[in-house]
């Protein structure tokens, strides 16, 4: 995604001898594309902003909605599960998360991209978790993370590792360790597949050129094949990055955030906020500014860690 | 001749390439030693709950690791049977939902591709409406679904698979109108001038030449929208509250809780509801990899 202005449709040169189409057609196939987006992604997106200067509260049977300018964003810098549990989870997951992401994928691609004997067959293998649904992910390592019969604790016994076997999903301080490492087993194999693309497009003629000229397998990788991979590496770091932040299925069918927010998510939080009976109470506004102030730090962030490290790279 | 091919098989069998090129065979041994183990790891997980979708709860808890001691298909026969779980409403809901929402990005994404792939198309600020629409592939969900779920309470549609069908589309649009629009702008204008010399619209050559041609993108599509659609929790559980129209991921979601120790149909539920995907998936493995990895690395 990182050179998706590649594409972008080039000046035209009307080269064909029919010429243009005319307005009223172009219209035509534009009209209910756009008319459809604008409805559906841009004015939600513009309401979530305009949400964020409202907060509703039942009064008498009612639902009363008043402006309250920026007090939601007050509110939210001094909200302790915000500061102090969701945005530190989440910053933690998706440092740990794409590096542990990437550094997987960079090796297991590499391994493939050598011919290792049958990698036709692991490389499907290596995928299949990506296509299940988040929620079967966490109901299965739920029981995998079981503490009396789970697959882990039952591997740490047989080995007689018994004081390792811990309740993973009960304690304040694995929770999240586990969040990360299942939603790794779910998406490492996304990351693995665009390296291996990106690996496939360098030419092997290369790779030939420097092992006649003396050059080890090893000084191959880190001379040849990293450096040309690095657009390839950005739009991994970035994929892997976002599909952190959004995450949102395998953390609530595995932890539901708990317990007691200590494996909360921007995301879950947010979740609960806007929608759970007990944490909400109707308002959406306050929801809102969390998903402006998270969301859109992130997404800037994004486009800058993208930009500017595609253009180190062509200088 | 006879000199060059000596002169490169002798260059091809230069020691220091030797030592590059093939790995010796104790480190490939070892390599493909721990690479069979750790992809062993990653499976087990599945072939355990495949496992356990045969067993029953109290084979279970006696020993969860035990193989079955017959192929029971008592879980799986109370998940259709069973009138509180009747999976079989959530299985079409699921069909309809993803159906549904396929038809509307197909035939949009289509016709946006179109406009921003052909040259025939171009028009002054083309590539500024572009941009204003593959900004939002960048978005997360969480940043517009509020309102999402509130334009849909507003219309009355909550509680209804129309505002998953809509609102799956919407999310799917900008991406698939970016892919739509590479295939498109690769096809060659002649085939154009062709049509419109015999008589062709353009309603008639994008409907009759161009779209048959754009078959391999639209497959491309159908596979990354079908698998979001399908496996989509977020808005399922947002927008939809009544029971009965739930996806499968939202009723899976609630099974679990529903169903408590009944861990043996639990585990049948998460077997039904990945099938059809893992079945798709050993038929048309490459197909699959590339419609997903697509979005990321065309370009």
């Amino acid at each position: 995604m990182s050179d998706l202005s590649a594409n972008a449709p080039k000046k035209a040169m009307p080269r064909h001898r029919a010429g243009r189409a005319s307005p009223l057609w172009i219209a035509a196939f534009l009209v209910p594309v756009f008319g459809y987006y604008l409805t559906f992604t841009v004015y939600p997106l513009a309401m979530t902003f305009f949400n964020t200067l409202f907060k509703s509260t039942p009064e008498g049977g009612q639902l009363i909605t008043r402006f309250v300018g920026f007090g939601n964003y007050q509110r939210l810098f001094s909200d302790g599960i915000f500061l102090g549990n969701a945005v530190p989870n989440t910053l933690i997951w998706g440092l740990v998360g794409t590096v542990i992401d990437v550094v997987t994928a960079v090796l297991l691609a590499l391994l493939i991209y050598f011919r290792l004997p049958l990698h036709n067959i692991f490389r499907v293998l290596w995928f299949t978790p990506v296509l299940l649904s988040g929620v079967i992910v966490g109901v299965v390592f739920r029981w995998v993370f079981n503490f009396d019969w789970g697959l882990l604790n039952a591997c740490l016994r047989a080995v007689h590792l018994d004081m390792l076997a811990v309740d993973w999903l009960g304690r304040v301080d694995t929770p999240l360790m586990a969040v990360i490492a299942v939603h790794w087993w779910h998406s490492f194999g996304y990351s693995f597949v665009i390296v291996l693309a990106g690996l496939s497009a360098i030419p092997r003629e290369l790779l030939e050129a420097a092992y006649i000229d003396g050059c080890t397998r090893r000084d191959a990788v880190f001379a040849i094949i990293l450096p040309l991979l690095r657009p390839t590496l950005i739009t991994v770091i970035v994929l892997s990055f976002i599909g952190k932040m959004r995450a949102f299925d395998v953390v609530w069918a595995l932890t539901r955030g708990g317990p007691a927010h200590h494996s909360e998510t921007v995301a879950t939080y947010l979740q609960k906020r806007a929608f759970d009976p007990l944490l909400s109470g109707l308002d959406l506004g306050y929801p809102s500014t969390i998903a402006v102030v998270w969301f859109g730090v992130v997404v800037a962030g994004v486009l800058i860690f993208n930009y500017r490290a595609s253009r180190a790279g062509m200088t | 001749m006879a000199s060059d091919f000596a002169a490169a098989s002798l260059r091809r069998r230069a020691p220091g390439q030797m030592r590059a090129l093939l790995w010796s065979r104790v480190t490939v041994s070892l390599v493909f030693a721990a690479v069979l183990v750790f992809t062993i790891a990653i499976l087990i997980p599945l072939a355990w709950t495949v496992q356990m979708s045969f067993k029953t709860t109290r084979e279970i808890l006696i020993d969860p690791y035990a193989m079955p001691s017959q192929l029971r298909l008592s879980n799986y026969a109370g998940l259709f049977l069973n009138p509180s779980v009747e999976i079989q409403t959530y299985f079409l809901n699921s069909v309809m939902v993803t159906g549904g929402a396929l038809l509307i990005s197909l035939l949009l994404s289509t016709m946006g591709g179109y406009v921003f792939g052909r040259m025939r198309f171009e028009f002054r600020g083309r590539k500024v409406f572009f941009y204003v629409l593959l900004f939002a592939v960048m978005l997360p969900p969480q940043i517009y679904y509020i309102p999402q779920y509130q334009m849909m309470a507003a219309m009355g549609l909550n509680n209804s698979q129309w505002s998953l069908i809509l609102l799956y589309a919407a999310h799917s649009l900008p991406v698939s109108v970016y892919l739509m629009s590479t295939y498109f702008s690769q096809l060659p204008g002649e085939l154009e001038d062709a049509a419109i010399i015999d008589g062709c619209n353009d309603w008639e050559l994008f409907w009759q030449v161009m779209l048959p041609l754009a078959r391999p993108a639209m497959t491309t599509i159908i596979i990354l929208n079908a698998l979001y659609f399908w496996n989509e929790l977020l808005l399922a559980i947002t927008v939809i509250t009544d029971p009965s129209k739930r996806t499968l991921p939202a009723a899976i979601f609630n099974f679990i809780g529903e169903l408590g120790s009944n861990f043996g149909g639990a585990a049948a539920s998460l077997v039904v509801s990945m099938l059809p995907i893992l079945v798709l998936y050993l038929f048309l493995s490459r197909r699959l990899i590339q419609g997903l990895t697509a979005g990321a690395v065309k370009g």
